[in-house]
């Protein structure tokens, strides 16, 4: 539609545009069937199901996640309200309906997601010290409340949830697809989600436009607790039990999942699928680790290069450049024609 | 008349030859040449846009000129070097102080050169260092004092001790008043004889013409980009200065022709007692179909008033009126949006535009359910949306999926213009919205808001360039020291405002002084 009235040099920008954009979705697809044609046993159904139901609630916590690093925050207490929420769960769901265990574990999820909302915005704590700062409470309270007592739920409706199957999918999948779904609409098409692009891209202008930035930040840190407490209460129902020391380390991942999805830190730009991009990369790598019988050392090596080359921004024409200069004034010393050639391949990298 | 240019070079601690420098469209300053003598203090005015502040960057070696030469204390700088600058012996003290708050006097004073024994700080040495400054400046400012907590005239005593102690002994200051009373003035200006016995030089960059015909020996005007004239102070009084700074370039008094524009005014907004930080205001009353334009010098508080009206910045206290309503004074921008008062700031790309989103997105800012008409938010729907009002301010439609950072500044600001027009308020304020676009694009500006009046909206607004204020209002506020000095209708010209704002500003200096 209005792609006609763009010049050349912006065509090639915007396929170099796309190319970034949808790059990551190439990556995934490329590690997929590296892994297949390794292990064709890979891509079998049970596999791949397995894979869905032990991911998704990293996924659904990178859900909130995204809100929140699109707003240019960040979360890092989600690990614990989600450790928290799981306990909840299982302590509730001992004696109660399972209905009411993750009714309640959820509502606690949004409440502490509602308070981390109120302390970076009502009382200006940066994001980062804020919630490291709630997760420290949050940990040190849920250890206070159950002296890291393992809670383990009988019933056998409490594992519904968690681990039944219809037709062989799990129900966490495809609560965790709903809820993808769900978050990526109203991040897309509301005029809410497009306020959280808004506060992340220019706070300041957006407040000037009439945009109610603290609420919409303090929005994206409730859902990011609303997501912890669903998490919380799937991992619950999986295990059919939980405990304080469930998965410290799950903040990491979520984090992971949403950054190699391509989510910018500096705010302001950044998607659901993208997440749910990076939850597949990270899902295959270590599925496919696992198959291969990588030793789990090595997995977290790999996985530390990989979060960094997702970020790296290398600027090849900056890396070469002077070592070029350098060679061409070794091989030729006249500096007239040496500066002309030099600045004449600048232009055609450029152009 | 003295022809400083033909004074040998021995004794002159500033020597500027032919300097020009061009901006794209501009010509910043053109052929300037200035010679400042030791210990000579040497005044520098100009209106708003005359090229002072170009000239000043162009000597302190922080852009590079386009061609003429400086020299300083007999040494011939490269340009576009402020290190070389700083080592040949200058120091600029610009309005905008570049004290560091969280470190000491003494460290602020020996930034970058406390004196070392064995790799550490020399301590006595360092006292005594500064100690020799201090007495130059009579600074009563003890060494240990953190420098953030300091009076703004201590912290700028500081910078001078600071100049003083790296041996450099040409001083440029840039407005050293604007943020004085009138003690630290009168401070400033023994400080400044003292330097002149010492043989040091000064040059003194001033809206507050009083205060150059008093402490400068001679005064060199600027127009223009251009040196109009350099004469001593004794030779220059107050109305020839101004006189001087606007030239006889025959203004255009009458304005473009729009008197049907004047309707039956009916006031939409009232305001009265406005008191912020750097702005008292008795009473200001908008009509819907006015233009309103605030004219000042830098400084004049312009800004803050403009943020104060539209909820963007904090106020101590005032009484606001919309269509005859008292209303509580809007704490945000949103709650101004909704009483009718809309903003366009004065910074487009800091607090205008989300520049990573499209055209047509941020047109809709802030109004995302309006434009999508309570659908799924789509860029298609809000181009759609939004082309009537980029129409109006002549922004190509085709651009409207581009991002707003891939736009000149000119296509920058019709966004922001659309996106107010778009808005239901019957009051829209504009900030510097020609600053930095080309005349095509003010036109276009300029239509747009006389657009905005025929509709029966009120604008207020305002530009440094007092001369488009004078053009494009059917009422000008002239501004001073936050205050409305005076009330203008259509056809009063530029030299009409300077007069009252330089006069505004002495004045202000003076009754405060009697105060004292």
């Amino acid at each position: 539609m209005t792609g006609n009235s763009f010049t050349g040099t912006q065509r090639t920008s915007r396929a170099a545009l796309a190319l970034r954009s949808y790059g990551i979705v190439v990556a995934l697809v490329i590690l997929v069937v590296i892994i297949a044609i390794i292990q064709p046993n890979f891509l079998a159904f049970g596999n791949l199901m397995n894979i869905v139901s032990q991911w998704s609630p990293v996924a659904i916590m990178g859900i909130g996640m995204t809100y929140v690093v699109i707003t240019g925050g960040f979360d890092l207490s989600i690990g614990a309200v989600y450790t928290l929420c799981a306990v909840i769960a299982a302590a509730v769901g001992r004696t109660e309906a399972p209905i009411v265990a993750f009714a309640l574990a959820i509502t606690v999820g949004l409440a502490v997601g509602v308070i981390n909302g109120l302390v970076v915005t009502g009382l200006r704590v940066n994001a980062f010290i804020a919630t490291l700062g709630t997760q420290l409470i949050i940990t040190g309270l849920t250890l206070v409340l159950t002296g890291n007592a393992a809670f383990i739920v009988t019933f056998d409706q409490f594992k519904v949830l968690g681990a039944g199957r219809a037709f062989g999918i799990p129900y966490s999948g495809m609560l965790m697809v709903a809820l993808m779904i769900i978050g990526g609409l109203i991040l897309a098409y509301t005029p809410f989600g497009q306020a959280i692009y808004a506060v992340g891209g220019n706070k300041e202008a957006s407040r000037l436009a009439g945009i109610p930035t603290s609420t919409t930040i303090a929005s994206s840190y409730a859902i990011a607790g609303l997501c912890a407490g669903i998490a919380g209460t799937v991992s619950a129902s999986q295990l059919s039990s939980a405990q304080a020391n469930l998965n410290p380390t799950i903040v990491f991942d979520v984090l992971t999942v949403v950054i190699v999805g391509g989510t910018l830190l500096t705010g302001g730009s950044g998607a659901i699928w993208r997440t749910a991009v990076g939850v597949g990369i990270l899902a295959a790598l270590q599925n496919g680790f696992n198959l291969l019988n990588v030793s789990p050392y090595y997995q977290d090596i790999i996985k530390g290069i990989i979060i960094i080359a997702a970020i790296a921004q290398l600027d090849w024409r900056r890396l070469l450049g002077p070592s070029m200069k350098r060679e061409v004034a070794a091989e030729r010393p006249e500096p007239t024609r040496n500066k002309a050639e030099f600045t004449s391949t600048l232009s055609k990298e450029t152009s | 008349m003295t022809n400083t240019s033909e004074e040998p070079d021995a004794n002159a601690a500033l020597r500027v030859r032919n300097l020009s420098k061009s901006y794209p469209g501009v010509r910043a300053i053109q052929d300037v040449s200035l010679t400042v003598r030791a210990g000579e203090v040497h005044g520098l005015v100009g209106a708003n846009g005359a090229g002072k502040s170009t000239l000043l960057k162009a000597i302190a070696g922080a852009i590079m000129q386009d061609s003429g030469s400086i020299e300083v204390w007999g040494k011939e700088l490269p340009g576009g070097d402020p290190h070389r600058a700083a080592e040949a012996g200058l120091a600029m003290i610009y309005q905008e102080l570049t004290i560091v708050p969280d470190m000491s006097a003494l460290s602020n004073v020996l930034l970058g050169r406390l004196p070392r024994r064995l790799g550490f700080v020399d301590r006595g040495k360092a006292r005594k260092e500064y100690a020799a400054a201090a007495l130059l400046v009579e600074s009563t400012v003890t060494p240990s004092s953190r420098a953030g907590d300091l009076s703004t005239a201590a912290q700028q005593q500081l910078e001078v001790m600071r100049a003083l102690a790296s041996g450099r002994r040409l001083i440029i200051m840039d407005e050293p008043t604007a943020s004085l009373g009138p003690e630290d003035i009168r401070r400033l200006h023994k400080v400044i004889g003292t330097l002149k016995t010492e043989g040091h030089s000064v040059v003194y960059v001033s809206h507050d013409l009083g205060a150059v015909l008093e402490v400068c020996d001679n005064v060199t005007v600027l127009r223009e980009g251009v040196v109009v004239q350099t004469l001593p102070a004794n030779e220059w009084d107050h109305h020839g200065l101004v006189r001087t700074m606007l030239g006889e370039v025959t203004l255009d008094a009458a304005g473009p022709p729009a008197p049907g524009d004047a309707l039956a005014v009916e006031p939409f907004l009232r305001v009265e007692g406005l008191r912020a930080p750097g702005v008292d205001l008795a009473l200001l009353e908008v009509g819907r179909g006015e233009i309103v334009g605030l004219a000042g010098l830098v400084g004049s508080g312009r800004t803050r008033l403009l943020r104060a009206l539209a909820g963007a910045g904090t106020i101590d206290a005032g009484s606001l009126w919309v269509s005859g309503r008292e209303r509580r004074w809007p704490r945000t921008p949103r709650q101004a949006t909704r009483m009718g008062v809309a903003l366009g700031p004065e910074d487009r790309k800091a607090q205008g535009l989300v520049l990573g989103r499209p055209s047509a997105w941020n047109v809709a800012l802030g109004r995302f359910g309006v434009a999508s008409a309570g659908r799924p938010v789509k860029l298609e729907g809000l181009i759609r949306w939004a082309t009537p009002a980029t129409e109006r301010v002549g922004f190509a439609s085709s651009r409207l999926s581009a991002n707003a950072g891939t736009l000149s500044g000119g296509n920058q600001q019709k966004l922001i213009l659309a996106r107010l027009l778009s808005r239901p308020a019957p009051c829209l304020i504009l900030d510097e919205p020609t600053r930095g676009i080309d005349i095509g694009a003010k036109a276009q500006v300029f239509d747009a808001m006389r657009q905005i009046a025929r509709d029966g909206r009120a604008v207020i607004w305002t530009s440094s360039e007092i001369e488009e204020v004078v053009h494009h209002s059917d009422r000008i506020l002239v501004l001073a020291g936050g205050r409305v000095v005076a009330e203008l209708a259509r056809g009063a010209t530029v030299h009409d405002i300077l007069d009252l704002s330089f006069a505004a500003t002495s004045a202000a200096e003076r009754r405060t002084a009697a105060a004292a």
